[in-house]
């Protein structure tokens, strides 16, 4: 035994049930001279919001993610030497003076640092961009993602008292027109007496993207989608585009539609075809209940003609249980003893981890509900943990834990 | 202003009450109406103009289709009038079943109750979508409540199609390529100067906005500040009871919005699909359009 270490969980074991409000200080700087490679090597000029000024320009930009009630102060520093900017926090209903609309909200300009005030709301999923001629702006890639996790932060529930899910993906849904990309639109000049502004003449892209990649791209890490039999996926849509969107699932993965623009449908809705039109979040429960191989299929449609342009596919893996554990010749990365198992007052566990990493475990009753949350890194090795229970209910439960490779699930069986 | 509307929307509705208290069946008033095809053209926010035509409430040629309001349970006695000098139409969607054909000069009559709250669209079928592109489509609201409410027929304009067409010419359907976009005829910053559309009321009112797709594209309506609840969808009837921030909406399909805000404020209601806040490729002047909350 390396370690012991007691986790001083008497006082988190209702966590979950506690507002975890934080105050979070953020920093995004605003720049107009981000060169950003397309699936087939073709650069294309853009602008966009980066976490640090040395950072290039990414696209969308970075995802924020909060917990829901954390007090933000989202601070935005213009460094792009033309434009002002903004940031619009779309969906999230914040108030008149940080909504990040010129002439109704503060402007930022070139040098200036100026600070968006407001609460995380519901949890789920939103959209920030640019508000400033924003046609060009969020054309040119001033757009990125927000998350909102539950209060308890859980990263395995859609919200508060909500769905149990195993992973999360997200995917941002937008095209480019390598017209609107040209240097004089990307840096143009800017006057802050006009009021209006004349825009490229035609919106008709060649580049239709998932979190801005498309084509082959999309089997790379953190888009596809791997998972096993019965395991849950949270997927998050957002559509920052000019096009309709239609995506198209593989009936074998059982899909529910379980959420829009941050809200909980009022009635879960059943459907292998999910529409999402510009400015429009979903969030689907996925489940197979069988191992497929096949893909999501992802249409771009124009809006005047509803004529599609382009498909993107991105390949879905399914593993069967079984399957898996044939195939893999690999040492687990994680394995765990439980005891004693009925247990009363507290249980030992024992973890034996591959290499050493963070450690996320979970506490689930037979409802599936999180009755307890943890995560703490642990050493290469074997470690003892210590989970006090003296305030669970007599009953079955299930530890969750998890590695950046795999889970484990373990039944504890609590009698007092 | 906005107590002003809000006592002559009572008002209106105290006459409703005494009249379907009169009426020996309580099942409502019958209104009478009479629509005029017109044909002129349309002013642009950037000055151009567009052969259109309208259906108004009297013969002088107004840019916005009338909207037609009625209680549910109540009749609508219409007369549609052509003073086109070509034949034209007339149908309510999914609540005619056929049409009704106005030779030119001619006018035709129309008895209709309406039983079910929701936003209709009332249309000339002749030559579709031809007339219906030139701008022969409004919308008719069947409320059943008293709040305060407003509307938005929302269009878009591809400016060549309107010259050729009204020429005798004609257009591809698959290569549509709008270049003005407007709700009731205007576009920024016109749509706040219009009562009907502009969206104002007080912290914790109900306020209604109907809307009607009579143009051909797809629009996506993003409220800045508030999520809104469907109270109605044409298209999609199980979206009732959905509370967002934006709103797809399909052409000749309509949506019935609830909101109440929770705070003050002005804030942005508009296309999403932001290629449609321009005209003729200037910047804001499509569909943007702002709410305005007093504390
Ligand atoms: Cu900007
Ligand atoms: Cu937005």
């Amino acid at each position: 035994m390396k370690n012991i270490i007691i986790l001083a969980l008497l006082l988190s074991l209702c966590c979950c049930k506690e507002v975890r409000a934080q105050i979070v200080n953020q920093l995004l700087f605003s720049k107009t001279n981000g060169v950003y490679a397309m699936w087939d090597g073709t650069l294309v000029k853009t602008m966009g919001y980066s976490t640090t000024l040395s950072a290039n320009i990414d696209l969308p930009s970075p995802t924020l993610v909060y917990n829901q009630g954390d007090s933000v102060k989202l601070t935005l520093w213009n460094k792009s030497q033309g434009a002002p900017h903004t940031i619009h926090l779309h969906g999230l209903d914040v108030d008149q003076q940080n909504d990040g609309v010129p002439q109704l909200s503060f402007t930022v300009h070139h040098d200036e640092k100026k600070d968006y005030h407001f609460v995380a709301p519901h949890a789920g999923t939103y959209i920030y961009h640019c508000h400033v001629v924003s046609t060009v702006h969020v054309q040119g890639g001033m757009y990125g993602m927000i998350i909102v996790r539950p209060t308890n932060g859980s990263t395995t529930q859609t919200w508060d008292n909500g769905y149990t899910y195993d992973q999360d993906m997200a995917w941002m849904m937008s095209e480019v027109d390598t017209t609107w990309h040209h240097d004089t639109i990307i840096n143009h000049t800017h006057d802050t007496s006009q009021t209006t502004h004349t825009l490229p003449t035609n919106y008709t892209p060649q580049y239709f993207l998932v979190n801005g990649k498309s084509e082959q791209q999309l089997s790379g890490a953190g888009l596809a989608v791997n998972a096993n039999v019965n395991e849950k996926i949270y997927l998050r849509l957002a559509n920052i585009g000019y096009y309709g969107n239609r995506i198209v699932l593989p009936s074998a993965l059982n899909t529910k539609i379980i959420s829009s623009d941050g809200r909980p449908l009022p009635n879960l809705e059943q459907s292998d075809t999910v529409m999402l039109f510009p400015g429009e979040r979903y969030g689907l429960l996925l489940e197979a209940t069988g191992a497929i191989t096949d893909s999501i299929q992802i249409e771009y449609f124009d809006l005047n003609t509803q004529a599609i342009q382009n498909t993107q596919n991105v390949p879905v893996q399914i593993s069967g249980t079984v399957a898996v554990a044939e195939l893999s010749n690999e040492q687990p990365s994680i394995s765990c003893s439980v005891w004693p198992n009925p247990a009363n007052t507290q249980v030992h566990l024992n973890v034996a981890l591959l290499q050493s990493e963070l450690l996320n475990g979970e506490l689930l009753d037979i409802n599936g509900r999180m009755v307890h949350q943890f995560s703490t890194f642990l050493a290469k090795g074997n470690t003892s943990l210590t989970l006090p229970i003296t305030e669970l209910g007599t009953g079955v439960y299930f530890l969750k834990l998890k590695t950046s490779a795999e889970q484990l699930v373990k039944k504890l069986i609590v009698e007092h | 202003m906005i107590h002003n509307r809000l006592c002559s929307g009572l008002k209106v509705m105290l006459v409703v009450l005494v009249f379907s208290g009169l009426l020996e069946d309580a099942k409502g008033i019958t209104l009478v109406e009479k629509l005029y095809i017109n044909r002129d053209s349309m002013e642009m926010v950037t000055g151009d103009k567009l052969p259109y035509l309208v259906f108004n409430r009297s013969t002088n040629f107004e840019q916005q289709n009338a909207v037609l309001e009625l209680a549910v349970g109540d009749t609508l006695d219409l007369w549609i009038i052509n003073t086109d000098t070509a034949t034209h139409g007339f149908q309510i969607k999914s609540i005619m079943g056929t049409s009704l054909s106005i030779p030119a000069g001619d006018s035709v009559h129309l008895v209709q109750e309406f039983s079910n709250e929701g936003v209709y669209i009332y249309h000339d079928p002749q030559q579709y979508p031809y007339n219906l592109y030139l701008g022969l489509g409004g919308m008719i609201y069947v409320k059943n409540h008293l709040h305060e409410r407003f509307y938005w027929n929302m269009k878009e304009h591809a400016s060549n199609w309107n010259t050729t067409l009204v020429n005798g010419g004609t257009v591809s359907l698959n290569n549509y390529k709008p270049d003005y976009f407007t709700i009731n005829g205007n576009s920024h910053p016109d749509i706040n100067a219009d009562s009907t559309a502009r969206i104002e009321g007080n912290v914790g009112d109900t306020l209604i906005l109907c809307i009607a797709n009579t143009g051909r594209g797809i629009h996506s309506i993003h409220f800045h500040g508030y999520h809104a609840e469907i109270l109605y969808s044409s298209k999609h009837s199980h979206h009732v009871g959905r509370s967002k921030d934006t709103f797809p909406i399909y052409p000749m399909e309509t949506l019935e919005l609830r909101l109440v805000p929770d705070k003050p404020g002005e804030y942005p209601v508009h296309d999403h699909n932001l290629v449609a806040i321009s005209a003729n490729s200037i910047y804001p002047n499509g569909m943007f359009s702002t709410i305005l909350i007093a504390p």
